[in-house]
């Protein structure tokens, strides 16, 4: 950068390199035959070349190991050998007392590269190609020294003193297991709150199962023969503590660091990595960052950035990491402080690296990037109208300079805001500045604008190539024609002909192609992924946890972990495609819910909680278990969900709580409406209000759900007129917004208001409007459930009408059955008994199962739902039966369940305990 | 008269004190106060004219002849004695070859002779002679180490066993205030800023004249709460001490007091003069600046420090040839001072030669990167040279050193606007007058940002610029600017009124401004919708002196006004019959 005094080069010979690089001479001494000296076995020789490989190219933390962890490394992988590579590398260190010593030893070094003619294999003759990994690495080393000027080679060989005199004084305490002082650290007790198995535990026990099958796949290194697998897993095991204790160093380092000052201790200098590792580094820790905030701790992590930022002053991605640790642990000024650091520094562009290789782009920078991060920070912080305000002029920069990339993130930035945010409270920015955006009238309603640009960005990103962005256009697009009703944009108003109706087809189209990206990134990653982020992939290849153990607890079932494998294949696909690919799976499983079928969607959510949970953001992997918990709910009743949300609640401990406390909310709610607990019902519903209109905005799809529960309460309550009023809002609120999917809903339940009411003739029309809209909407459920109801009524008018209320009830059915959760399949087998029983052509003592059966079912399923008033009415009807048949004994039972219920019902056991305990 | 004779006194014996201790800095600044003490019975002589005759060697000798005649005054004595020190022949000998070496900046050998010794003078040289060897070596380990991503992270390396020795001196109780302030130095650079000041002000309460130490104290006191926290006893070098930490908090008027006071008794004092001339900079008193600085030059001509300022002020004035004189005299003086390069640096920027004037910002900032100003104003440079990441890179890296600095705020502020990103730009205008909330020119940039087209926030503009008015807008920018929104916004009442205050404004500086005409034929208009004929007249007849469109149009307009007067009966009488 111009402002820079300095110039920047890539690479600088540290004591640690020095280590490496005698270690590569020992692994291929110059002219030696097949087998060099202290080697006793191939793989023994293969071992040593596989740990310089990993050595080089690990971006697990900042700084170069000490010589101490390198000799414990060593110790571990050299295994016969241990004491001769240890003390060959002490020794020759020790023994590089002069500038000549060191000139020596690197014109020795050159020896070990092969020559040009690399194309004659001698198989005798071990010697590094110098196209390799491992020769690169040494001819940066000996380019690197033969540039370093003298003074240059004095620093090193101080250096060196320094780092070998470190490992004599203080190789004692290394003796002493780690785990000891890292008790000891203060930071532990943030470690205790939060899950410490998903930090340490999993991590290395991860490590060691994915190391484990990633050996066991050819794939990984497909040049190795056969007889290597063996010896790599050997490797593996033992390297674990080695690796276990490499991580705690790393959480621990800001301790010890600032404990005892470089200063004070001329000897602990510390070296860093090079510079590709250490953006490596950054870069998968950003990725962490994103992925689960909370297992971050702002300070300690800051101060890992900070004393980077000491030793790579002209390494400015270290200000993004700063930013991105404050956006997450929601400090607001620091983290605009940072983002406007980090830009005025970086003109846009990434780090020194790669700054200098910016020729292509203009002198200008790219500050729009910075506008588009500006944004997206004001969005996480929940200020819609800055966020606008700035993605405005983020558009029109990237306009003004050219940037169709930026200009296609921006989009897609803006559609996620308009999507997102609360509907009601945007009406105030689509005045002024939200008119460039778009160019559309503000006629328009925020729906009609949002699908516009989703439209444009999508075809933006399209001509572009921007395959992440298309795929996450599809992703949006599929999102809006969920719940969004659409019409013909220009042709609307009341003459217009309203075709109101959402399009499955278009979603399942969107889906499709989103899921499509995975494959093309299969090809293509080589070529995507930079130096950097190679290594990082690596090392995730190396680390990545099959599936969550959490998840597996949850469901019981075994070996859900071997299910899912390409995320162990050494080129993996970038995690942001996985998670977008995720996200795909989940607004798959929102779509069956809303299309009506559970087993499609519980297969959805659970492949995402399988495949994409390491990928994806807690939030989302919170959202998915909040489905399948709800769906346990649904078919197996409140204890087991119970069960299964405590699991859910460990796990999400700190994280997203709201969509956890969400669920336990919505639970707690509909069980105890079902036990007739309508007190507290009422209190969790308006909790559930309360969540609906946070600080950052009102969420309107919980606001509808918050009122459509209070009616539900009320009505449960006999407060008729009561619901009715708050229903008829509801459905005002839901027209006002466009929120017309909801309106079946409301419709429907208006129509069961007007039913328990007794006004079964008013109910009708209701019902029949909401079928309308469900058959428009593609709702096949909930019309399932409209039929039902529609039955119900028609029942209620007399039982002439028992015949038609069957046939209805049969049509319905197949979905009921198929899809339906335990309290509408309850509900279509009471109606259907009740049918029967009331048809004057229908006699009991005929065929009584035709009654019989339904009735059990039906029992059964209210039982394990625990909802007694539906139960009561089950045992009733099943006592008037048996009755009916003659069979006493049975009626009695029948009546005892009868009254149990009855009893329950009017005696709602106060549940705050259940509560407090969860 | 008595004090001053006092005060004279004291810095005498503490000049010979510092100069025995090598803290040669601390000692010039002693000497050159103790010149600019006003002496009553030597108002016929006059001082400066007698502080340019004497000559260096037979100060020093004259000073020490006088020291004898050194009387402690009063609640003030605390110079330990330090004679005893004295007493054994081949220590003094020891002690002398060390300060030779010393003075011949071979520190390393200065350290190796005091080795074995043991008083407190020899103990302060030998540490002091460690300190400055290990300074040097940092610095040139700094150059030496200049890695890949600019780590340049050299540390002293005598800073362990220095901190060790005065830690335990410091417990054992035997350990000078010059002893004090190395160890304050040496905690300093350790990073220990809270163990810094402690030990800093022991060393200014037992020993005021140590201007060197005052300025260490200084550089850890960098916020007004540190510096209300901090016990210093009542002596007249605190007055200098809180003069200058007042003006590097920003609080220019108690520090101008301050020094105005001092100024009583140390009336020729360059010092005094300098400083106060850089707090009216602040105040944007250019004037008393310029005149400061030539005053200041003319008593002595070789001066580098604080020229920077001066040049500051001649670019903001245009003053070529000064500028010029100005920067062949430093160059001359020294050229590889960071003050001389900076100069040549504003010269060029003058002269409309921005590549130059980087080039010489940039060797500004060779010789130390710490050097705010070079940073902001190559910046500026950038700016006009159109390379605004450049432009934005240097002022980011002036904002680091320092987040008080208002012009870089503004700069950032400037190359985002220049780069169509008002909005952005905003954030680092609102920066920036916050920290300078009574300067107009930031006002009216924010308001100018809020007002571009992008944007078009104008009621906040309205705000900003209302705000500069408050100010004073030495420029008149805000009014017509006001008039002119308030025009867009159809406020035509205030429009007038701010006309009419521009106008006003105009007359008294008797200015011909750029939106005089605009101004006038407005007025004109309004008045003449308000029925206001005789008003408008005016207006219209002033624009009359106007050449251009406007002319024929106040023509017209005065043609129409009198149509109207004469058909309404009321203005039948027409005054000014024109």
């Amino acid at each position: 950068m111009a402002g820079t005094l300095k110039q920047a080069s890539a690479f600088t010979i540290t004591p640690h390199k020095v280590s490496v690089c005698v270690l590569l001479q020992v692994y291929a001494p110059p002219a030696q035959i097949s087998l060099p000296f202290p080697f006793s076995s191939v793989s023994q020789h293969n071992r040593l070349a596989l740990y310089l490989l990993t050595l080089t190219k690990s971006c697990d933390g900042i700084f170069e190991p000490t010589l101490d962890e390198l000799i414990t490394q060593l110790r571990e992988v050299g295994g016969l050998l241990n004491h001769w590579l240890t003390d060959h590398l002490t020794n020759k260190l020790a023994s590089l007392s002069s500038p000549d010593d060191l000139f020596n030893f690197f014109s020795d070094l050159r020896g070990i590269l092969a020559g040009p003619d690399t194309t004659v294999m001698d198989d005798d003759q071990i010697s590094l190609d110098p196209t390799s990994n491992l020769g690169v690495y040494v001819r940066r080393c000996l380019l690197a020294f033969n540039v370093m000027s003298f003074e240059g080679v004095c620093h090193l060989l101080t250096n060196i003193g320094a780092y070998c005199k470190e490992a004599l004084t203080s190789s004692a305490p290394y003796e002493l297991p780690r785990s000891d002082d890292f008790s000891n650290a203060p930071e532990t007790l943030e470690y205790e709150n939060m899950d410490l198995e998903n930090l340490v535990f999993e991590k290395v026990n991860a490590e060691l199962e994915s190391r484990k099958r990633s050996y066991e796949r050819v794939s990984f290194h497909n040049h190795a023969p056969r007889a290597l697998f063996g010896l790599v897993e050997d490797i593996n095991l033992t390297a674990e503590p080695k690796l276990k204790n490499v991580d705690k160093n790393m959480e621990h380092s800001p301790f010890s660091q600032s404990d005892k000052p470089m200063i004070v201790d001329p000897s602990g200098e510390n070296f860093l990595r090079t510079n590709w590792q250490v953006q490596g580094y950054l870069l998968e820790q950003a990725d962490l960052i994103e992925k689960r905030r909370s297992s971050f701790s702002l300070n300690s992590f800051e101060s890992i950035l900070k004393q980077l930022q000491k030793q790579a002053p002209e390494l400015h991605r270290v200000h993004f990491l700063q930013y991105l640790n404050s956006l997450y642990h929601d400090d607001y000024p620091l983290a605009l402080e940072y983002l406007h650091r980090y830009f005025d520094y970086s003109a846009g562009t990434e780090g020194c690296d790669i700054v200098t290789s910016t020729t292509g782009s203009n002198s200008f920078g790219r500050y729009e990037n910075a506008l588009l991060c500006l944004g997206m920070m004001h969005f996480h912080f929940g200020h819609p109208k800055e966020a606008l305000e700035v993605l405005t002029e983020a558009v029109r920069v990237s306009q003004q300079y050219g940037d169709d990339t930026c200009l296609a993130y921006t989009m897609s930035a803006i559609c996620n805001l308009l999507s997102e945010i609360g509907i009601s409270d945007t009406t105030g920015i689509i005045g002024s500045s939200y008119s460039h955006v778009a160019s559309i009238g503000t006629s328009l309603s925020i729906q009609e604008q949002l699908f516009v640009l989703l439209r444009r960005s999508l075809k933006r990103a399209e001509s572009l190539k921007l395959k992440r962005l298309v795929a996450s256009s599809h992703l949006a697009m599929a999102k809006f024609d969920l719940t969004h009703v659409q019409r013909p944009l220009l042709s609307f108003g009341p003459k217009a002909s309203m075709k109101l109706r959402t399009f499955p087809v278009n979603v399942c189209k969107d889906l499709r192609s989103c899921s499509r990206l995975i494959s093309e990134f299969d090809t293509e990653s080589e070529l995507m992924i930079t130096d950097g982020a190679m290594s990082t992939v690596w090392l995730e290849n190396l680390k990545k946890p099959m599936g969550s153990t959490v998840f597996i607890q949850d469901n019981g079932s075994g070996n859900i972990r071997d299910s899912f494998r390409f995320c162990a294949q050494p080129c993996s696909v970038p995690a942001s495609v996985q998670q977008l690919v995720g996200s795909s799976y989940l607004v798959r499983a929102t779509a069956w819910e809303t299309y009506g079928s559970a087993p499609l969607a519980r297969i959805s959510a659970l492949v995402f909680a399988t495949c994409f949970a390491e990928s994806s953001s807690s939030e989302d992997v919170a959202l998915a278990y909040a489905k399948l918990i709800r769906h346990i709910a649904m078919f197996k009743g409140y204890k087991e969900a119970f069960n299964a949300l405590k699991i859910a609640e460990e796990k999400f401990l700190s994280v997203s709580k709201s969509r956890i406390l969400l669920l336990k909310l919505q639970l707690l709610h509909e069980r105890a409406l079902h036990k007739g607990n309508l007190k507290r019902a009422q209190q969790l519903c308006d909790e559930l209000g309360v969540l609906a209109s946070s600080v950052t905005g009102v969420d309107m799809d919980l606001e509808a759900e918050a009122s459509l529960r209070s009616a539900r309460t009320l009505l449960a309550a006999n407060q008729y007129s009561e619901a009715a009023a708050v229903a008829h809002t509801l459905f005002c609120m839901c027209y006002k917004f466009n929120m017309q999917v909801e309106n079946a809903t409301v419709l429907l339940l208006l129509a069961e208001i007007h039913k328990k009411s007794g006004n079964a003739v008013l109910g009708i029309p209701y019902v029949l409007a909401s079928i309308s809209f469900c058959q428009l909407f593609n709702l096949d459920l909930l019309r399932a459930s409209a039929s039902l109801t529609l039955a119900e009524l028609w029942l209620s008018l007399g039982s002439t009408h028992a015949k038609r209320a069957v046939i209805l009830i049969h049509g319905a059915l197949p979905i009921i059955l198929g899809h339906g959760g335990l309290e509408l399949r309850g509900r279509a087998f009471i109606a259907e008994a009740k049918c029967y029983l009331s048809d004057s052509s229908f006699s009991v003592i005929d065929n009584p199962e035709v009654v019989l059966d339904p009735l059990s079912q039906a029992s059964e399923e209210f039982e394990v739902l625990e909802y007694h008033e539906l139960a009561a009415e089950a045992f009733y009807l099943l006592a008037i039966v048996y009755n009916k048949l003659g069979l006493s004994e049975e009626r009695e039972e029948a009546a005892v369940s009868f009254k149990k219920h009855i009893i329950a019902l009017e005696t709602p056991v106060d549940e705050r305990f259940l509560f407090d305990m969860l | 008269m008595g004090t001053k004779e006092i005060y004279k006194n004291e810095l005498r014996s503490a000049i010979r004190d510092l100069n025995e201790r090598c803290l040669y800095s601390a000692s010039k600044w002693a000497a050159e106060l103790l010149m600019g003490i006003v002496i009553d019975e030597e108002k016929n002589i006059p001082v400066r004219n007698k502080y340019l005759k004497v000559d260096s060697s037979t100060r020093r000798r004259s000073r020490t002849d006088e020291s004898s005649s050194a009387v402690g005054a009063g609640s003030y004595v605390s110079t330990p004695v330090r004679r005893d020190e004295y007493n054994d022949g081949m220590d003094n000998d020891y002690y002398v070859l060390a300060k030779s070496y010393f003075d011949c900046k071979e520190y390393r050998r200065a350290a190796h002779v005091l080795r074995d010794q043991t008083g407190k003078k020899t103990i302060f040289l030998r540490g002091y002679s460690l300190f400055l060897a290990g300074q040097k070596r940092k610095e040139e380990e700094n150059i030496e180490l200049d890695g890949p991503l600019g780590k340049s992270d050299a540390v002293n390396q005598e800073l362990v066993s220095l901190e060790k020795e005065l830690y335990v001196l410091e417990k054992k109780g035997t350990i000078d205030s010059f002893g004090l302030y190395l160890y304050g130095l040496v905690l300093k650079e350790k990073g220990n800023e809270n163990g810094a000041r402690a030990v800093l002000l022991d060393s200014v309460n037992s020993y005021p004249w140590n201007w060197s130490a005052w300025r260490a104290l200084q550089s850890v006191c960098t916020t007004a709460d540190t510096l209300n926290s901090i016990n210093i006893n009542n002596r007249w070098m605190k007055d200098f001490f809180l003069a200058s930490v007042y003006h590097e908090l920003r609080m220019h008027n108690e520090s101008l007091a301050k020094y105005e006071h001092l100024g009583e008794i140390f009336g020729y004092s360059n010092y005094i003069q300098a400083q106060i001339a850089k707090v009216q900079y602040s105040l944007r008193e250019f004037d008393q600046v310029e005149e400061i600085f030539e005053d200041l030059l003319r008593n002595d001509p070789y001066r580098v420090d604080d020229m920077d300022v001066y040049s500051n002020v001649l670019y903001a004035r245009e003053c070529f040839a000064a500028l010029s004189y100005l920067a062949h005299r430093v160059f001359i003086t020294d050229k590889y001072r960071p003050e001389s390069c900076c100069i040549i640096g504003n010269y060029y920027s003058l002269k409309g030669q921005h590549e130059k004037s980087v080039m010489y910002f940039r060797r500004a900032l060779k010789l130390d990167s710490k050097y705010l100003s070079a940073w902001t104003l190559m910046g500026h440079e950038y700016v006009e040279m159109k390379n605004t990441a450049a432009a934005v890179d240097a002022y980011r890296r002036a904002v680091d050193i320092n987040p008080c600095d208002y012009r870089a705020w503004y700069g950032l502020g400037q190359a985002y606007e220049m780069m169509g990103m008002p909005l952005y730009a905003l954030h680092y205008f609102k920066k920036s007058v916050f920290l300078q909330p009574n300067d107009s020119r930031l006002w009216i940039a924010m308001g100018q940002c809020y007002e571009s087209d992008q944007l078009h926030m104008i009621e906040e503009a309205i705000k900003c610029y209302r705000r500069a008015t408050n100010c004073t807008d030495s420029e008149a920018i805000a009014l017509p600017q006001l008039a002119k929104l308030h025009t867009e916004l159809g406020r035509s009442e205030e429009a007038a009124h701010y006309y009419k205050k521009y106008l006003k404004m105009m007359e008294t500086e008797e200015r011909e401004g750029p939106d005089m005409v605009k101004a006038l034929m407005f007025l004109a208009q309004h008045c003449k919708e308000q029925k206001r004929f005789e008003e408008a007249a005016v207006y219209c007849t002033r624009l009359l002196d106007y050449t251009g469109p406007e002319r024929e149009q106040a023509k017209s307009l005065l043609r129409g006004i009198r149509l109207e007067q004469s058909s309404s009966p009321a203005m039948d009488v027409d005054p000014y019959p024109l």
